[in-house]
This record gives structure tokens, C-alpha cells and sequence, in this order.
């Protein structure tokens, strides 16, 4: 049986000639080689259910980074407005809670354009991140976005590059892993870029970075300066003088014909009408102003014009900064009434606008962040780890009205699209501190599988390096969450 | 249990060799995916006997069709091969004389002939046998497990069809050991001793493969290889001229050591070699909290004196000073696994390193495709413990302790008993040991293969695979020993011979057949190669490095430094006039020397009495080298005219922050020549008074008024004095090497180096050549290259383009390119042609490639 993803696997072959991996890779030991047998073409070898069938083709993680509260956003507890002398202890949710469109689910206010457009989601309240001791954002982010806790004795890949190299581009004039919103000259900024990488698997498979969505037209178009007629003729006295060239003996002319077509391919994708979709200016204001609550709203009008230039890959990030953004150490409340408006528009209106365009249903959309927070409890409750914010019992400042810890027994993630129920709840929270996890915890392998499974690629799909299969969900052990696929 | 999981687990079950035994007492709780191996297996082995049953019963009578697409092997036969052929043809087993190791042995077949006719699927015996066609029920293969589909079938005779292409290094023999002491090997009797003795051991090499040797490559190839080798720079223009026009008949040798000799750049190329292996750099994961230390000064000392190897490797296996950031490992802050620790990783690094031999597998539990058990990991982690570690395996405690030992016992003992620090000096001692061959083989074989593209033992980290020549590998190996561990000589005797001037030989696409050494394969520049090879061609070099080797010697802001004039108050108001400054100096081994200084309003330095600078405004300081003015083993006088030129009474102030750095009892030493109060003045400027003789206390000087720090106002330089002017512009070119990673160098591939590399990826990918097409690192070199060629004196397209043909490929261009390059330059000559030459010079393959 020959399914769509045989067409997919020759596209990618098309945009990859230039890399020749597997020969170059006879030079490079290290390169990693298919390790078990379930990949692409062995789809149709192996039989039809030696992967799953695919129900996406094209995945966006929205990343909430420094630690989203799920009380305060999509999992409500028990409301406790602000007063001087409330106890620290009594406060679970710093807002009300509102209705969705589905009724047995409620929001965080706040959150009310998402809360429309739930009965087109499923929300997991159950997920747990990993217990790694002392709290370092940046250590759950990598064990979040490659499924495996640093350090690793290899170098581990992204999801987004273990996708690029199990399925290629959807688009050969499209990167197949697309990185928007994070800069990394910021403090864990070397942290971040530890994981914003195709480790082992190697370059051809990292991250297409866009730090600023406003100026990713920059990144998808001649140098900036260089007229298109001057961008062509460059290409053109390339050629020229290459045909010019009296030195002609290379060994091979594999090396030299490998690297000229990566240029042919880069110069392709530069001036191709695809990159169009890169430039938010194209953008009718309407619609833009719908989406621009800042760069995180632009970054999803981004992921849009992507999807629909046919990206694999996106990740929007609201960006990693210590102490910025999620990572809310004080004035948790009155940051998260911002922090939601940033979000909540933009993303409701990326899932409508998939929806009216016919691609949400072949496009995943996960909205997650490394762990939960809490006013109280540091890691998990009971464990030893250190306080990193000081929070009194009572309390008097406004200030420290919010979540400040960090919470890492439960956490919402929100989905989207891509062949998942729609207006479906999993797992639960306790409704008292500590609001942990109570029913069908999901650890990130099950994430990861759910999302691979959606893509039809084997949880258990691994390449070899050093002689060791290297699994994408941790040693192949991910169990795609069934009871939520539709 | 689905046909996927089937697959997978025979794929393992190749993996499981003698670790088998040891699994049935692994915890019931045995959490790894190799966990549940042993039930697994029995499942399959009982899915695969009905399947086998089930085809039997429809033998087909035709040779399914070959396939008509390309075959990729890794994709397409590997798994089917490991699936279906290894676990009676490989690792060591061969039914009926059959074995499957490598592609050789594939073809030989076994007691009934060949398996396989290349290019003749339809008349090869394997592609009967495993489609059941014109065999007897007995030979339809595989005879335990399922059958292959039809298509599988095709794929496999697509496969012969297409020449059986087999990638480099693929095997599936049964793990070996190489031996471990060093071997000599002698030279036949008869070799003439003028000859390089790598080439008299390859004459019997070639001999016995059929290798036609002899050719060598012209100067300019063997000049461009050998500064790439060596230095990491294309050879300046006149310098390849001179060498060509140079009719001695060692002048190959000469330019060896010549390179080897220029003892700074070698180092500022090697270190990037050493950075991967270290895995050490100026940024990264760690640094952010103290998990992590650099090796760097102690890296380009090492290097730039050629320490002997031994003590070169001791150093780092004991965390000599400066040098322990590479056992000391990558610390991220929270609970790490239990192969991962910081002892775990010192014992995975020192082996893989300097004795090719992975320990990552059996870190976590016996490894299932080497020898390397966890009692090995743990004994050596343990040597960096306080005490023998308990092992776990698998993350999960087993309660057993592993002794502390090295991998190979035989070399010698480790006594637990020793603190910490004798016991490192224990294993030092054991790992460079004269026992030890592996040590050297090591090393040789990683440099083979930096100067030849393929190493004789592949891959360089598995030093337990069959070298292609163990002569040659032995030979190389015990000559570093006996050289007294020059790595330079050892390098000498690769870059000195026949074979490395072999003229380049192809490598296709898929890797070869059984590898036979013919020659050098061409090799792509690094990324940090690419970055040096374009500053040679534009004279534009990185503007800061990360790592300054001779110290960066101008600190900003400056805590000690202070305003200094004649008066107390005279930030606010001084006389005018001239007064004189000075400040001795005792120096021992000087080793670098700069300053930064203003005045308000005037001033002269001079140094030992000679005039270095002079400044007119206070808020634009001179930046200066003071290293060429400076003296060793004497005292030295730091004197400055410093004058407050108004007519009237008003502010006035010396400033200068700067320090000498000097090498004295072994030790490096920072002098601080920041101005205060042990500046002294006078207002008289005397006979002498700049010389080292003179003495300012018998001629009534006094200690200098301090006015305030860099702070103060009027002058508030704190602000206005950057540290952009601090750094001190040598007008050295500043390596990539010595600069931290960045986009360009990244897409490159240049890694994070959080864990060892020793083998970079150099295949051209597409979102590199999106990186070198329009990102902003390239483009600004090229920008600031194309406006310095272009303001060249007297530039003209033919000029122009000249100089980039020569500079960048070392040759003169052709008519053809001459014409075409110069309509791009233009004429007058157009900046942005010169940057669009520029580009397309560095796109060319005969840059980027070494031939």
C-alpha cells in the first residue's frame, strides 16, 4: 500500500540531493543511520501498519517558556480575589473562572477567545514534566523538546528535527523546521541553543531560526540591500565562472556537484514565490491587526502564512528570557492578565483561520511550557527541592499575589487540529493544593508519541549512532495517547 | 505484536551477542527498552515459526522483478539484512560457510559458491534463495523468521543490480579486539633509508592491492594541502610563487617544517581540532553557573610549546592546573542520570579520546555491541570518586560495587586505598604507560585521517576495528613513542611522504566497496577554515576574539586606576603647564604589555625613552601596545608629558589603565600600570629623567595627587571610554578559532561541544547554503573585504580580480574567468562587484574543497 507519506519522503529527496547524506556519511562515522526498520519507504515494505496512519501532515507547538501556571490559565481552581492578609495557602486561582464552548470546561479569565474556539480542541490537564531536582527552566525546556534530560552522551535532536528528517519538507521551497521568536543572546541562552538543534542527526535537520516574525521576510530573501536583479546576476557569474573553472579533478565530482546544489536550492528557495508567506507586510491589516498583540500574536500570524505555504514544523515561542514572560517570580497575577491577552487572541484566531482555510484538520497545534506554577509548592510537593522565590503567608503586596513557584506535578496542554477530538478533556488536576495530576498523567514520551503517532512515524522509530539505536521518544518507549485521536 | 515491533526486535536481538546471560539476572523492574528483551523474543520467535510456516506453503515459481528505484542501502537493505540474514550469517555465526561481515564476504558466498554476481541479480544464488525460486525447500531463506515480500525481494536485486553499493564501515562481523601493546614493525632490510618509512611500508600495500602509486600532485595543490594541514590558511600569494619557482629537492619538506615550526598559527589552527576533542569553548552550556571551566590558556600553551604527548595526555587525565575542565565535565544544576555524572562523563571522555574506545553504552548498562561492561564505566568513574561507586544500571541501584580500575588491567592497577590525587596520577601513569599502543595508535590514526580524509582504523573512535593496514597504523604509532611523543614529528612523517601527495581519489556516492587506501580524499574546509580562507583572500580578520593568547591586557572599566595630576582639586581647577609623570617597573619574562590614556588636555607617553603616543583629547583615549617598547629581566620607565595647555587655571587630569604581563618564577604575572599615587611628578623636566637611572626621590619628585576614579566629573569617562576602545588592536589577524561560535561558523558546523567530537559532518546542506547565501556574518565580511579591495591604490577589474584568483585559489585566472569576473567587478571597479566576486570565490567547490 503506497500512501501519501511515500509522495512526502520523494519531496524531501528532492530538496536533500544537495546533501547526499548517506554518502557523506560513509566519511562521517558518526552520521547517523535508520536504526530500526519503520521509516518512510519501509511503510509500504513492512505493511501498512508498520506506521501509523498519518492524521496531520504539519505540527505548530505555541511555547508558553518560564513556566505557565495551569490555574491561572486552563485549569481554574478555587477563586480568592486579592485583599491585604489572605494566606498564601488559601490561594489556588488569582482569577475567576469562565465558561468555554464546551460545558463541562472552563477557562481562566482571561482567556476568552480561546474559551470559544475550545469545542474545536482537546485540553490535557494531566500532563507532568519531568522531575529533574533543582529547577532549571532551560534543563526542562531540552527534556521537554528532545524527550530526554541533559546532559545525554550524544547530542540530542529537537522533535522539530527528528520530524524534518523522518518526513522532509512539505514544501521542498519550505525549511522543514521552523524556530520563531526565540533570540539567543539572552541570558540560558546557551542552554537554549543546547536543544534548538538537530544534535546527531546533523545540520541538515536544525531549526530555520527566526528570532523577530516582524523580520523573517529578511531570512527568506536575497541578502538585505541586494536588489533581485543583482541577487540573480550573482547566481548567473556562479555559474559562469564555474563552467570557467580549468580545475576540473576533485576526486569525485560528488563532493563539488553536492555543494553546488545546495546553493541551487538555497537560491531556489530565496526567490521562490513560497517565500512570500515569510513576509507579515503581505498581510491584509485587517487581518493582521487581528493577530498583532505583540510578537507572540505576530509569531502566529507567521505560523499561518507558513502552514500555509505548506511549513512541517513551527514553533512560536512567547521567547525564553530569565524572569520574563511565564517565568513570573513576582507579580504573577497582574503578569498573567497580560501575558493572556497576549495569547489569547492570536491563537484563537490562527485556529479559526486554519479552520476556514481546511487545514486545521491535517495541522496539529499544541500549546505547552516545561512545567506549572504554583503559589507554594517548588518541584514536586514533598520533595526536597529548593525555593527559588521567597512567598510570606500572609500576604500584603499585590506583588506577591501570584503563582511564583515552580510547580512540576501538573500542567495543562492545550491541542489543537490534526486528527484529535474535538471538545475533549484529559486526565485531572486535584481541586486542592497540591493541584497535582490525579488521573491519566501524560509524561512527555506519550506527548511526543501522540504528536509522532498524528505524523505516522513509529514512537518507536529510532537512528543509529555510535552503534546505538536513538529512539525519538526516549528509549522508543512513548505510548501515543489513543483515547484522544479521533 | 505488530510486524514493526518484529523488526525492531530482531534488529536488537543482533545487538545482544554475550550480553544475553547477563540480562536474565537484570532487575525485574529493568526499565530500558532493552528491558524486556528476553519476552520479547520469545514472542517473536514464535510469530516468526508461523509466518515461516505460512509462506512456506506458497513457494513462488518466479523471481519477483527488480525495483526500479535507486537503492539506498541504509534504508533499504540494511534493516532487511539485519532483519533477516545476521542472526545466522553475521556476528560471528556463519551457517553453511556463509557470512555476511562485509561486502566481500557477502559476494564470496559459502559452501555453495557465490551469493551474489553484481550487476545479475537474476543469476545470483541469494535472490533464489530468499525469493524460494528454483531452490529446494531447505535453502528458502531465511529458514527461521519470515520470508521476504516480493518486494523485498525486488529491492534486494535492485540492489546487485545497481552495484551492491555497501557504505564504508558497515559491518556485521562479530565485535573484535585490536591487541594492545605497541608492535615494532620492522622496515625490510633492504629499504633504502632516504625513503619515508610510510611509503616503504605502503609499497607492499599497494603491491598486494594492485595500487598503482607514484603519481604526486603539482606545488600549488601540495602548498594549498599542506598550509590547510598544518595552519589553516591558504598560502599567501608570493609565498606559493616563491615555492614554485624554488628548485630544491626538499622544498616539500622545507614548507613542512616551515608550518610545523610557526608554532603560533599551528596552534590557532590545531586548537579547534582539540577544542572538539576537549570538547572546550568560550561559550556554552555550563559556563552559566560554574558547571563547566575552560582549558583554553592551558590548550594554546600546550600547543604552542608542542608538549610531548604523554605529558600533554597525563595533564588532562590528572586536571593538571588548567587543565581539569575536561574531566571536570558538563554540570547542568538538578538530578542528573546516573551515566551522566560528572565522573561518568570523565571516564567516557578519557576513553573515547585517547583510547577509541566507547564507553557510553556501558555506562548504563553491558553494552550490547562492544565488550565494554558497566563494571568498566564504574571502575574508572570511580578513579574520579572519593570511593568505588555502587554501579546502576540502567539508572536503578544494583548494590554492587565496581572496583576502581582502568579498562585494561593488564597495563596495571589502581590502588583505591591512594587519595583521589594519587590515584589520578596512578591512572595517567597506567593510560601513558610503554604497555599502552593504544594511546599512540590512537592519535596517529585520528591524524591520518585529519591529512587523508579516512583514517586506517574506522571509525577513529573504535580503535577495536580491523585497521586496513596494522603495519602502517603500528609502525606510525610506536615512532610518536620513540620520538619522545613529538606530535609535530609523528604529523612530519604523514605530510612528508609519497602517499599524502598522491593526487585525490574519488569517493561515490554510497560509499565504497572492501576500503583499499589509493590516495588522500578531498575534504571540505571547516567552518572555521572557511572563515580564515576568506579573511586571506579580503586581509579582514574577526574584530575581537574571545580568547586573547597573549592576555588581554587593557581591563575596562578600570576598579584601581585613578585620575592623577600635580594638585589636589585640580578636576576642578589646575595651573597651566606642563608636568611629568612617571613609573617604574620591574620586569622578569615579558609577555604582552597595553594601555589605554587621555589627558585633559595634552600628553606624550614614552616608554624607556622612547616616544609611543601622544593625545590631545581626554575623551579620546590612545590605545596602546606597549609589548614592542618593554624589556625583559630589567626595570622600566612608564613616563608621560602631561600638559594642562589653557591660559588660565582649569581642570586637568591624567588617566591610563594598562598592565604588562610577564612570566616571572615559572609563574604569569600581571603588573597593573593603572595611574595613582605610586605615579610620581615633578614640575621640572630634568636630564635623564625618562632613563631607568634616574632617581626621582633625589631630585625632589612626589607621589601624584589623586583626583577620583573614572567616574568623576568633569570627565565622566566611565561612560565615554568603551571597552570597544579598550581592546588593543594588535593588527594580528584574530583566527575563527579564537572567536566564539557564531551563525555562520554554526551552520557550518562548528557544534555547541557538549559532548567530545571527533569526526565533524562535512556534507554541504541546504540550510547552510541558506546561512552562506544571505546571512548576515558572510555578508559583512564580504562587505568590509570588498570596500578594502576595492580602495586598493590603482584598482582595476583585471587588478582585482588578479589579486582574488591568487589569494583565494592560488592561481591565475583563466581568460574565461578573467573575462567574466571583470565585467562583475566593472570598470571603474564597483564595490558591490568586488562583493559579488568575493561571494562567488568562496561558493566555488575549488574553494571550499581540498584536493
Amino acid at each position: 500500500m503506497i500512501s501519501g507519506f511515500q509522495n512526502v519522503n520523494l519531496s524531501r529527496r528532492n530538496l536533500l540531493k544537495g546533501a547526499s547524506a548517506a554518502a557523506l556519511g560513509a566519511m562521517a562515522a558518526s552520521f547517523p543511520r535508520i536504526a530500526s526498520a519503520d521509516e518512510s519507504s519501509a511503510a509500504s515494505r513492512f505493511g501498512p501498519d508498520a506506521n501509523p496512519k498519518p492524521t496531520a501532515d504539519a505540527v505548530i507547538v505555541l511555547w508558553m517558556a518560564g513556566g505557565m501556571a495551569h490555574t491561572e490559565t486552563f485549569d481554574p481552581k478555587r477563586y480568592t480575589p486579592f485583599e491585604k492578609g489572605i494566606k498564601s495557602n488559601d490561594v489556588l486561582s488569582t482569577f475567576p473562572a469562565i465558561d468555554t464552548a464546551v460545558d463541562h470546561i472552563k477557562f481562566s479569565q482571561g482567556l476568552e477567545n480561546l474559551a470559544k474556539v475550545m469545542d474545536r480542541g482537546t485540553l490535557i490537564r494531566s500532563y507532568t514534566s519531568g522531575d529533574l531536582g533543582f529547577i532549571l527552566h532551560s534543563r526542562h525546556q531540552f527534556h521537554w523538546h528532545t524527550g530526554y534530560a541533559p546532559p545525554q552522551t550524544v547530542a540530542c535532536p529537537h522533535i522539530g528535527s527528528f520530524i524534518a528528517r523522518a518526513l522532509g519538507p512539505k514544501n521542498p521551497a519550505m525549511p522543514a523546521f521552523i524556530d520563531i521568536g526565540q533570540r539567543f543572546d539572552v541570558g540560558e541562552g546557551e542552554e537554549l541553543k543546547s536543544f534548538h538543534t538537530a544534535g546527531f542527526l546533523g545540520s541538515e535537520y536544525g531549526p530555520f531560526l527566526i528570532p523577530q516574525p516582524a523580520e523573517a521576510v529578511q531570512a527568506m530573501s536575497p541578502p538585505k540591500g541586494m536588489s533581485p536583479g543583482r541577487f540573480a546576476d550573482r547566481s548567473k557569474y556562479y555559474k559562469r565562472l564555474l563552467e570557467n573553472s580549468p580545475v576540473r579533478e576533485f576526486g569525485s565530482d560528488f563532493q563539488k556537484e553536492s555543494l553546488v546544489r545546495s546553493l541551487d536550492n538555497a537560491h531556489r528557495l530565496l526567490t521562490s514565490p513560497a517565500s512570500k508567506a515569510f513576509d507579515l507586510t503581505l498581510e491584509p491589516k485587517e487581518s493582521f491587526d487581528k493577530y498583532n498583540t505583540g510578537r507572540f500574536g505576530q509569531g502566529c500570524l507567521l505560523a499561518r502564512r507558513l502552514i500555509e505555504g505548506g511549513a512541517r514544523f513551527i514553533e512560536v515561542t512567547s521567547e525564553y528570557i530569565p524572569f520574563f514572560y511565564w517565568d513570573t517570580h513576582d507579580n504573577g497575577h497582574t503578569r498573567l492578565a497580560k501575558l493572556k491577552e497576549e495569547i489569547d487572541r492570536p491563537i484563537a484566531q490562527l485556529v479559526l483561520d486554519l479552520e476556514a482555510r481546511g487545514l486545521l484538520d491535517r495541522t496539529l497545534i499544541i500549546l505547552a511550557s516545561e512545567f506549572s506554577r504554583d503559589m507554594l509548592i517548588e518541584g514536586r510537593p514533598d520533595s526536597k527541592v529548593k525555593n527559588q522565590v521567597t512567598q510570606p503567608d500572609i500576604m500584603t503586596e499585590l506583588k506577591h499575589y501570584g503563582m511564583h513557584r515552580h510547580f512540576t506535578d501538573g500542567a495543562s496542554v492545550l491541542m489543537f487540529g490534526g486528527g484529535l477530538k474535538k471538545g475533549h478533556l484529559h486526565g485531572k488536576t486535584a481541586d486542592e493544593r497540591p493541584c497535582k495530576t490525579i488521573e491519566k498523567r501524560v509524561v512527555i514520551e506519550d506527548l511526543h508519541a501522540t504528536i509522532y503517532h498524528a505524523l505516522g512515524i513509529s514512537p518507536k522509530l529510532a537512528y543509529e549512532i555510535e552503534k546505538r539505536p536513538f529512539y525519538v521518544t526516549r528509549d522508543g518507549l512513548g505510548k501515543p495517547i489513543l483515547e484522544m485521536m479521533a | 505484536m505488530s510486524r514493526t515491533a518484529i523488526v525492531e526486535v530482531l534488529w536488537m536481538a543482533t545487538w545482544i551477542k554475550n550480553s544475553v546471560l547477563d540480562r536474565a539476572n537484570a532487575r525485574a523492574d529493568f526499565a530500558h527498552a532493552w528491558g524486556n528483551i528476553r519476552a520479547i523474543l520469545a514472542g517473536v520467535f514464535f510469530f516468526a515459526g508461523g509466518l515461516a510456516h505460512a509462506a512456506g506453503d506458497a513457494k513462488p515459481v518466479a523471481l519477483p522483478p527488480s525495483a526500479t528505484r535507486a537503492i539506498d542501502f541504509d534504508q533499504d537493505i540494511k534493516p532487511l539484512l539485519q532483519a533477516s540474514c545476521v542472526q545466522c550469517h553475521g556476528q560471528g555465526r556463519s551457517k553453511g560457510e556463509f557470512r555476511i561481515d562485509t561486502r566481500a564476504t557477502f559476494i564470496k558466498g559459502g559452501e555453495n559458491g557465490a551469493a551474489a554476481i553484481v550487476g545479475d541479480s537474476a543469476k545470483s544464488a541469494v535472490v533464489k534463495m530468499v525469493a524460494g525460486v528454483g531452490v529446494d525447500e531447505d535453502q528458502f531463506m531465511p529458514k527461521k523468521g519470515r520470508k521476504l515480500s516480493a518486494e523485498e525481494v525486488g529491492l534486494v536485486r535492485a540492489w546487485i543490480d545497481q552495484g551492491m553499493k555497501w557504505p564504508d564501515g558497515v559491518s556485521f562481523a562479530a565485535g573484535k579486539q585490536q591487541p594492545l601493546p605497541p608492535r615494532k614493525v620492522a622496515l625490510p632490510a633492504t629499504a633504502d633509508a632516504k625513503i619515508n618509512p610510510v611509503d616503504v611500508l605502503l609499497a607492499g600495500y599497494f603491491a598486494k592491492h594492485g595500487v598503482k602509486a607514484g603519481a604526486v600532485v603539482d606545488d600549488a595543490v601540495f602548498a594549498r594541502r599542506v598550509w590547510h594541514d598544518v595552519v589553516g590558511l591558504l598560502p599567501p600569494a608570493d609565498e606559493l610563487k616563491q615555492f614554485q619557482a624554488d628548485s630544491s629537492p626538499d622544498k616539500r619538506e622545507k614548507l613542512v617544517w616551515r608550518l610545523l615550526n610557526d608554532n603560533q598559527r599551528y596552534t590557532e589552527h590545531w586548537l579547534s581540532f582539540w577544542n572538539d576533542l576537549l570538547r572546550n569553548d568560550y561559550k556554552g552550556t555550563g559556563y552559566i553557573d560554574g558547571g563547566r571551566k575552560q582549558i583554553t590558556p592551558w590548550l594554546y600553551k600546550s600547543l604552542y610549546e608542542n608538549k610531548p604527548f604523554n605529558s600533554f595526555v597525563s595533564e588532562l587525565v590528572r586536571g593538571a592546573e588548567g587543565s581539569e575542565g575536561f574531566t571536570k565535565g558538563i554540570v547542568w544544576r538538578g538530578v542528573v542520570n546516573a551515566a551522566q555524572t560528572p565522573q561518568m562523563q570523565a571516564a567516557q571522555n578519557i576513553s573515547q579520546v585517547f583510547m577509541g574506545a566507547n564507553l557510553k553504552c556501558a555506562s548504563c548498562h553491558d553494552s550490547f555491541v562492544s565488550h565494554w561492561q558497566l563494571a568498566d564505566a564504574y571502575g574508572l568513574a570511580g578513579v574520579y570518586a572519593d570511593k568505588p561507586l555502587e554501579m546502576e544500571r540502567c539508572n536503578t541501584p544494583t548494590g554492587k560495587i565496581a572496583p576502581m580500575k582502568f579498562l585494561y588491567p593488564e597495563l596495571g592497577n589502581i590502588d583505591a586505598n591512594l587519595p583521589r590525587e594519587k590515584r589520578l596520577e596512578q591512572l595517567a601513569g597506567l593510560i601513558t604507560s610503554e604497555k599502552n599502543g593504544r594511546l599512540s595508535r590512537t592519535i596517529v590514526n585520528r591524524f591520518w585521517k585529519k591529512f587523508m580524509g579516512r583514517a586506517i582504523t574506522e571509525p577513529t573512535d573504535d580503535m577495536d576495528n580491523e585497521p586496513w593496514d596494522a603495519d602502517l597504523l603500528d609502525w606510525l604509532a610506536a615512532d610518536l613513542s620513540d620520538n619522545g611523543w613529538d606530535l609535530k614529528k609523528s604529523m612530519a612523517r604523514i605530510l612528508t611522504s609519497k602517499a599524502y601527495q598522491m593526487p585525490v581519489v574519488p569517493v561515490a556516492e554510497g560509499g565504497q566497496e572492501v576500503f583499499v587506501f589509493r590516495g588522500p580524499v578531498v575534504r571540505r574546509l571547516s567552518a572555521e577554515e572557511f572563515e580564515d580562507a576568506l579573511s586571506c583572500v579580503t586581509g579582514v580578520w574577526a574584530a575581537k576574539a574571545a580568547f586573547d593568547p597573549n592576555g588581554s591586557a587593557i581591563k575596562w572599566p578600570h576598579k584601581k586606576a585613578r585620575w592623577i595630576w600635580s594638585v589636589a582639586g585640580a578636576e576642578k581647577s589646575a595651573p597651566p603647564g606642563t608636568i611629568y609623570l612617571r613609573k617604574e617597573v620591574m620586569l622578569q619574562d615579558l609577555i604582552n604589555g597595553d594601555a589605554m590614556l587621555g589627558c585633559d588636555n595634552q600628553f606624550v607617553l614614552y616608554v624607556n625613552g622612547k616616544r609611543v603616543a601622544g593625545g590631545e583629547a581626554w575623551d579620546k583615549p590612545a590605545v596602546v601596545e606597549l609589548k614592542a617598547y618593554l624589556v625583559s629581566n630589567t626595570k622600566n620607565v612608564i613616563a608621560v608629558e602631561a600638559t594642562n595647555t589653557t591660559n588660565a587655571p582649569s581642570p586637568a587630569g591624567f588617566f591610563m589603565t594598562g598592565t604588562i604581563i610577564h612570566r616571572t618564577g615559572g609563574a604569569r604575572k600581571t603588573i597593573d600600570l593603572g595611574s595613582d599615587k605610586s605615579w610620581s611628578w615633578s614640575g621640572k623636566m630634568e636630564e635623564g629623567w625618562m632613563s631607568s637611572a634616574f632617581d626621582p626621590a633625589a631630585h625632589g619628585w612626589k607621589p601624584a595627587a589623586e583626583l577620583g576614579d573614572e567616574k568623576i566629573a568633569p570627565w565622566h569617562i566611565d561612560k565615554k571610554w568603551t571597552a570597544g576602545t579598550a581592546v588593543a588592536q594588535t593588527g594580528e589577524p584574530v583566527r575563527a578559532a579564537l572567536c566564539a561560535a557564531d551563525p555562520l561558523m554554526m551552520a557550518l558546523g562548528r557544534t555547541n561541544r557538549e559532548q567530545v567530537m571527533t569526526d565533524r559532518p562535512s556534507m554541504a546542506t541546504t540550510l547552510q547554503a541558506l546561512e552562506l547565501s544571505n546571512g548576515s556574518t558572510l555578508a559583512e565580511t564580504l562587505r568590509k573585504g570588498a570596500a578594502k579591495l576595492a580602495g586598493e591604490r590603482g584598482a582595476t577589474a583585471d587588478s582585482v580580480v588578479e589579486q582574488v584568483y591568487w589569494r583565494g585559489l592560488g592561481r591565475a585566472p583563466s581568460a574565461g574567468e578573467k573575462a567574466a569576473a571583470g565585467e562583475l567587478v566593472g570598470a571603474p571597479v564597483k564595490v558591490e562587484g568586488v562583493e559579488d566576486l568575493l561571494w562567488i570565490l568562496g561558493m566555488l567547490p575549488e574553494f571550499q574543497l581540498v584536493r
